[in-house]
């Protein structure tokens, strides 16, 4: 019985490890195995944090679930900041904002169906090319906005919605298995 | 359902959803938000700039094996687009034009130097540079920046501002960007065809080797602008535009001052006059989508 609670801090610094390393993978998958047909691949890490917003927050928990989509937020983001050039932290930012507005947007939906996910997908996918554009216009030039949205954001947009509907199922699949 | 004891429907709630109780979650989002914030500022402030090229350097040689696979599933895998043929067609045809287009280069540089003595002796020196080979690690990681990840860094002798060079097919080497940050194992390089980067220009006309500044447009859907020319430049479709190497001339303080002279940086390819200034769309020479393979110039001594 003593050795309960050192045990689940271990479990606990194992799984967030797990964490790291696995968000690591996913962000070293989309910068280097993903193809770029568009000229830069689909924003994988962005989807994966938002369906995970939308599974915690449709959870009997969805205070700690929501607390997991940010860290699922938080390590994805420096992977992304660390496997490319662009600065540190601007990733962090702007998926934590998406998760954070879809959790805040769909904390009272019930999450069924294929609407809402594609909806968060959508939103989410903005949210992070305008807060990734923001940072740039600020830290480094200032972009002409109309121009860069048919350039950089639609492109973006189209495959991100692309993957998010597998991702979607694959995820909730898991979470479901893993709850069996 | 029906209660047929009693005779009377019997409503069955609906299922309830559990919402988000507290603000914990969000008060913590904030608090993520700050902290990246100031991790952004940090970093542009050049003080996380040791961190990051040494996690660089770690990812790198994962990295770097991960994106040679995907390119070579994408040139392997036939119908990977319905046009494939015919891309393969225009590559083809790309590549001869490339390769006329060095040869053309070639002879329009010498017609220059034969007229103008200051651009002969610059030219003369055309290609004295010591360049060392590079793998691409890192491509482009989404829409925002244009920006790829070498496997080479300050270990090897890169330094922030030094031009980097590629080659598509028989065509010219071409300017590909400049390196903008260095870890101990690898470099940031910023395309030339990113918002953010400008180098000084000239174009090798037959009648005026005019000056420009050549401007990335990637994010505004195009390749490259030549901007601040001379009102009275005539320019030509196919013109050849190549490093001005200024900054080396009049500001070698900087760290742009390393970019040479005469490296080829495109073609003209459309040009437009209104009563204030000349611009002109320029294609560059090096497909920067499909570079695999770069060479940094660390020095013209050869």
């Amino acid at each position: 019985m003593g050795d309960t609670q050192p045990r689940r801090l271990e479990e606990r610094l194992v799984y967030e490890l797990l964490l790291m390393i696995g968000l690591m993978i996913l962000a070293l998958g989309q910068v280097t195995l993903l193809p770029a047909p568009l000229g830069f691949p689909p924003a994988l890490v962005l989807v994966v944090v938002v369906n995970r917003t939308l599974i915690g927050v449709s959870s009997s928990q969805p205070d700690h679930n929501t607390i997991t989509s940010l860290r699922w937020a938080i390590y994805g983001g420096l992977a992304l900041d660390v496997c490319s050039a662009t600065p540190i932290g601007s990733h962090v930012l702007a998926l934590t904002l998406a998760a954070m507005i879809i959790a805040a947007a769909t904390r009272r939906l019930r999450i069924e169906g294929l609407f809402i996910p594609l909806s968060a997908v959508l939103v989410g996918i903005l949210i992070y090319e305008c807060t990734l554009a923001l940072v740039y216009h600020i830290t480094v030039t200032p972009l002409d906005w109309p121009a860069y949205a048919q350039v950089a954001i639609l492109p973006s947009v189209s495959m991100a919605l692309i993957l998010s509907l597998p991702t979607f199922s694959l995820m909730r699949w898991l979470d479901l298995r893993m709850k069996k | 359902m029906r209660d047929y004891l009693n005779d009377r429907p019997i409503k069955l709630r609906r299922a309830t959803t559990v919402a988000i109780t507290s603000r914990r979650p969000f008060l913590i989002a904030i608090g993520v938000c700050l902290l990246a914030i100031l991790l952004i500022w940090l970093d542009h402030a050049y003080l996380l700039g040791p961190v990051r090229g040494t996690l660089q350097s770690v990812l790198s040689p994962i990295a770097q094996p991960l994106t040679n696979m995907r390119d070579g599933v994408i040139e392997f895998i036939p119908g990977w687009n319905e046009n494939q043929r015919l891309r393969d067609e225009v590559t083809a045809l790309q590549e001869e034009i490339s390769q006329l287009e060095a040869e053309l280069l070639e002879y329009k540089q010498d017609r220059i130097e034969n007229r103008y003595l200051r651009q002969q002796l610059d030219i003369e020196h055309t290609h004295p540079w010591k360049v060392l080979g590079a793998e691409v690690a890192i491509r482009t990681p989404d829409a925002g920046r244009r920006v790829i990840v070498i496997a080479r860094g300050s270990s090897d002798g890169v330094e922030a501002g030094m031009a980097v060079i590629g080659q598509t097919g028989n065509g010219p080497a071409g300017m590909v960007g400049i390196v903008e940050a260095v870890g101990p194992g690898t470099a940031d390089v910023l395309l030339i065809n990113d918002f953010g980067s400008q180098i000084s220009a000239r174009v090798l006309n037959d009648l005026y080797p005019a000056l420009g500044l050549v401007k990335g447009q990637w994010q505004q859907g195009a390749q490259l602008r030549l901007e601040a020319l001379d009102r009275d430049t005539i320019l030509n479709l196919g013109d050849p535009v190549i490093s001005a190497g200024l900054t080396e001339r009049l500001a070698p303080e900087l760290a742009t001052a390393r970019i040479p002279a005469n490296i080829p940086i495109g073609r003209v390819a459309a040009i437009s006059y209104n009563e204030y200034a000349t611009t002109a769309e320029v294609q560059p020479y090096v497909d920067l989508d499909r570079t695999h393979y770069v060479w940094v110039i660390l020095n013209q001594d050869g």
